[in-house]
């Protein structure tokens, strides 16, 4: 069990290294100096306190796009639209926060209420859709990002447009704000809120029925069917679960960083949840961890810009290489299969 | 009308054809994926890397057709990627096709920065852009429908006789049936003797070379210039052609056509001062809402044919077709 459980780590982290000596190489093309990139990386993701914070701070949109992302993968679902429910749920969270005067607390908390049911709500359709129909989620949820960042952008250019501003909302009231935790960063109470959903979720695929029932629509439908579980219903819940911690992210980072809805205001973090996701296996707490990393990338890519000539997509670069390595690996072993085998999405 | 003839008219259709070539292209590099049974989500990234490395052959040689062969081959590369870990390593499809269109992505864009020092685009620095073909006579026999047939990038051209051709391949030629039967009953291919493995990569490798095409279409075609993510869900919107065509070329362009309207019309629409934001949706909508209805379409076929057969079985009347109804 546990030499099965380090074979399995150890897997993964040969195939960080492979990607990581790759992307070496590729920062070479590039005419950067690998090691120069390393140290500025790491230097701008844990330099200082306040680089330490900023790395968290980057951390925790990862981390509740990844718990998204760890849902629908348990449940069998590829929700590629988490980006789509982050955008709608800070957008959401947003507008309460400013079109609303509300008790302290309360308007936070109505904010948040708002930005899930967002994210869930525009994740319905194609969960829908797939629960019935059977519709590929991977290809919907992709459509309706374009979809759901280009309506956010009407809204807030269009619609809720800051007076004198550029392509953002008014400011939320201070009533909405999620509390910082210290008083050098923006930190916020987010990454508590973004802990305890990765803990919360762990326990509730480990010790509660209906989350057995979920791991095993995903990993052996037909298992599942047969032992009495509504795989559809269950697909259905799962993408709407995942939708609406997407859109948790979204409202999350406008009343905890932002304090307004800005075209372009989070990009990316929904992949990168997906992809921490996918590094973890779909395991919560993994997810963590992984996010913690892809966080820490993602800071240190900002001094990348200003210190070196690599431009900051160098890391995205990176994160795909390690993904393409883990995905290689991970199934070698199933090597051996026949090729006319039936295709698993399970990755 | 006066609108409706402003937005209707010789230039959309041509615009129309235009806009469907990239998307075309694509669609029917995907169908040999397709076919072969393998859900190849990476056409995006195959198609941003063809658009990328056309623009850096075109700077690079000064001709737009070593660009367009720079461009197939960095797609061909992708495709090799994708088709060696999926094929040989048996990986995650959907999982390798989404981390090549991320590594598309941030790689154009760092190469971009290494190259030229610039973020956001290329534009000049002796970009050629593809010929346009003037086929002689069709201004006279045409006249005014001239720029319907005539007048086109050589991939256009190229995009559309590959209907027919593709029609022909999955019909009448050993490959073409071998695509298929690898996809339809692998079981079938392995009992054969077919190699699964290489007919697997063959498609692979041909559905990147179209991909590549489209994506140099894009960027030498009628605008020469290479933008950040600038095949912008085309490559999605040719996966979700794909689900509901089946990868069947003549669907397929029927799905390409919708969107190349789409595209081109909601282009027009920004010109008669809609919301920019809201027009640029429409192709993705348009996308979504084919998506959506013909599964739901779909469905309820099977149900219809369950009934049919349950009457033919209960009903005493034996001159009921398979569709239900008398055939009278």
């Amino acid at each position: 069990m546990i030499r099965d459980r380090l074979r399995e780590v150890s897997g993964q982290i040969i195939a960080i290294a492979v990607a990581l000596i790759l992307g070496a190489i590729i920062i070479l093309l590039v005419g950067e100096s690998p090691v120069r990139v390393l140290t500025t990386l790491l230097r701008g993701a844990f330099g200082d306190q306040e680089k330490i914070a900023g790395t968290l701070l980057q951390t925790t949109p990862i981390l509740i796009c990844g718990i998204a992302a760890c849902i629908g993968l348990r449940g069998g679902m590829f929700n590629v639209g988490i980006e789509g429910q982050l955008f709608l749920g800070g957008f959401a969270a947003a507008w309460v926060g400013f079109a609303f005067a509300l008790p302290p607390g309360i308007h936070m908390l109505a904010a948040l209420a708002l930005a899930v049911a967002a994210g869930a709500a525009w994740v319905a359709i194609p969960a829908y859709f797939r629960a019935r129909y059977n519709t590929n989620e991977v290809v919907s949820t992709i459509l309706s990002n374009y979809v759901a960042v280009l309506l956010t952008s009407y809204f807030t250019i269009f619609l809720f447009k800051r007076p004198g501003g550029w392509s953002e909302t008014p400011p939320i009231l201070a009533t909405a704000y999620l509390p910082e935790l210290f008083s050098f960063s923006r930190l916020n109470w987010g990454l508590v809120i973004g802990l305890v959903l990765a803990l919360g979720a762990a326990l509730v695929f480990r010790y509660t029925s209906w989350g057995y029932g979920v791991t095993m629509v995903g990993s052996a439908p037909k298992f599942a069917e047969y032992g009495g579980v509504n795989v559809k219903r269950q697909g259905f819940v799962v993408l709407l679960l995942s939708g609406a911690v997407g859109g948790l992210a979204g409202g999350i980072e406008t009343l905890g960083v932002h304090h307004r809805f800005m075209e372009g205001f989070a990009p990316g973090f929904g992949f990168d949840g997906l992809i921490a996701a996918l590094l973890a296996n779909g395991s919560p707490v993994a997810t963590i961890f992984t996010a913690l990393f892809f966080g820490a990338l993602r800071s240190g890519s900002l001094l990348l810009e200003v210190d070196t000539s690599a431009s900051r997509e160098i890391i995205t670069v990176i994160q795909a290489l390690i993904i393409l390595s883990v995905s290689a690996q991970v199934l070698v072993r199933r090597r051996g299969d026949s090729q006319a085998g039936e295709r698993r999405w399970k990755f | 009308m006066e609108i409706l003839d402003k937005l209707v008219n010789v230039a959309l259709i041509a615009a129309t054809l235009r806009t469907t070539a990239p998307i075309l292209l694509v669609a029917l590099g995907g169908s040999f994926t397709t076919k072969a049974g393998i859900f190849n989500i990476g056409l995006e990234g195959q198609m941003l890397v063809g658009a990328f490395f056309a623009v850096i052959g075109s700077i690079w040689t000064g001709s737009a057709f070593a660009g367009v062969a720079c461009g197939v081959a960095a797609a061909l590369v992708f495709a090799l990627v994708f088709a060696v870990l999926v094929v040989s390593f048996r990986a995650n499809e959907v999982v390798v096709g989404l981390a090549l269109n991320i590594l598309a992505g941030g790689m154009t864009i760092s190469l971009m920065k290494a190259i030229f020092g610039t973020r956001g685009s290329i534009v000049g620095h002796g970009i050629v852009g593809l010929p346009k073909v003037q086929l002689p006579g069709a201004r006279a026999v045409l006249g005014s429908w001239a720029p319907l047939i005539s007048g086109f990038t050589p991939i256009v051209y190229v995009a559309f006789i590959a209907v027919p051709l593709l029609v022909l391949f999955y019909n009448r030629t050993r490959l073409g049936l071998y695509i298929r039967v690898v996809g339809e009953k692998p079981e079938a291919a392995e009992a054969l003797g077919i190699s699964i493995t290489r007919v697997r990569y063959i498609a692979s490798l041909l559905c990147g070379l179209l991909a590549g095409l489209a994506g140099a279409h894009l960027s030498l075609g009628y605008i020469t210039m290479f933008t950040e993510n600038m095949s912008s869900g085309r490559g999605f919107m040719a996966v979700a052609i794909l689900i509901f065509s089946n990868g069947d070329p003549l669907k397929v362009l029927a799905g390409c056509l919708l969107f190349g309207f789409a595209d081109a019309f909601s282009l027009r629409l920004q010109t008669f001062g809609y919301p920019s934001y809201l027009v640029l949706t429409v192709p993705y909508v348009v996308a979504l809402t084919a998506l959506f209805a013909l599964s739901y379409r779909a469905r309820p076929k099977v149900i219809t044919e369950t009934l049919a057969s349950m009457q033919r079985l209960l009903s005493t009347d034996k001159n009921i077709g398979p569709d239900g109804k008398h055939p009278s």
